[in-house]
């Protein structure tokens, strides 16, 4: 069984490389066959392509992507803790 | 088809209003009661702990149309009024904790809340020890009796969700951004350990200014900083939901 740190490495770095999303900075935590996804963008439609290829990178795992959506004049959005 | 079932919590902690702050804060309370079922303070709602702003904090908060719970900070006790402050917001309707617990009933659900100002000591491995000199025993035996009433007020609470709320940190997640020398002063891990061994859904905390609004306690326990300056924002809004059929509710 691979290592969750290499696991998550390799998502790290298709969340940086995959034309979808080209992200840096989002952190990647894993904890069993569960995946979180941590950090800020600009955008709701970028957050969800980041759960995507997320998704792909490591299919066998549940994603909850906790990715903050940060706009400027937004007062901020409710999380869902599933 | 799964149901989900919402509790929606607003959480601040970290508002440190002063006397001249009067109404300015309770303006962007306005509508929570569309946002939110309850709201919750994480701590240092006063400046300075003097009684003149605990009773501006508290009527700010009086009257608000949902049920408002709260826990003090370092801020709140550095007069010595700490119990003179909880008085006044009591006054005013606030559900204060003090290393205990409430069922808060939203809608036709109960909401368990276990908590209190929690404390520091560090975080597992780079932690200070009850060995040495009697001010060391007293300060991590300060946060070790905390702790552990907060495992016996979870075990004990009935209720459909529980949430602990507290001012300093259980895990140095949430930290991040803060300097790593003051780590010691800002939580201790034996509050998520006490948390992880009883269970909850969530845990908030403000305290860190500087620090990140989500982390996870080694169990997996979700950990939010509600700090204001963390959030940027009034407050922050979280919602507790499962799939009722599947069962998967907290132990």
């Amino acid at each position: 069984m691979e290592a969750p740190q290499y696991v998550a490495a390799r998502v790290q770095q298709a969340l940086a490389e995959d034309g979808r999303t080209h992200e840096l900075g989002i952190r990647v935590d894993i904890r069993g066959d569960q995946l979180f996804l941590r950090g800020q963008v600009s955008d709701a439609e970028q957050r969800r392509r980041l759960g995507e290829v997320a998704h792909e990178a490591a299919p066998e795992l549940h994603v909850h992507n906790e990715i903050k959506v940060v706009e400027a004049t937004a007062p901020g959005e409710d999380e869902h803790l599933d | 088809m799964s149901t989900l079932t919402d509790l929606r919590i607003a959480a601040v902690g970290d508002i440190h209003l002063s006397t001249d702050d009067r109404g300015r804060y309770r303006s962007k309370l306005d509508g929570i009661e569309n946002r939110a079922d309850v709201f919750m303070l994480a701590g240092d709602l006063t400046r300075h702990g003097t009684l003149e702003e605990g009773r501006a904090v508290a009527d700010e908060l009086r009257g608000l149309p949902i049920p408002v719970v709260a826990v003090l900070g370092n801020h709140d006790y550095h007069s010595d009024l700490q119990y003179e402050i909880a008085s006044e917001l009591r006054d005013a309707g606030v559900v204060v904790l003090n290393d205990d617990g409430v069922v808060v009933q939203c809608g036709d659900k109960k909401l368990g809340v276990v908590g209190g100002k929690g404390f520091g000591g560090g975080y597992a491995g780079k932690c200070a020890s009850e060995f040495g000199e009697r001010e060391i025993k007293n300060f991590v035996s300060h946060t070790r009796f905390i702790a552990e009433s907060w495992k016996v007020a979870l075990k004990e609470i009935v209720a459909d969700h529980r949430v602990v709320l507290s001012h300093y940190s259980p895990i140095k997640e949430t930290l991040e951004g803060e300097p790593h020398e003051i780590y010691p002063f800002l939580g201790s891990y034996l509050l998520a350990e006490a948390v992880d061994t009883a269970g909850a859904d969530l845990i908030l905390h403000g305290h860190a200014h500087k620090g990140t609004e989500k982390g996870m306690t080694p169990g997996g326990i979700r950990v939010r900083n509600v700090a204001l300056p963390v959030l940027g924002r009034a407050y922050a809004v979280y919602c507790l939901d499962w799939p009722e059929e599947l069962g998967i509710h907290p132990a």
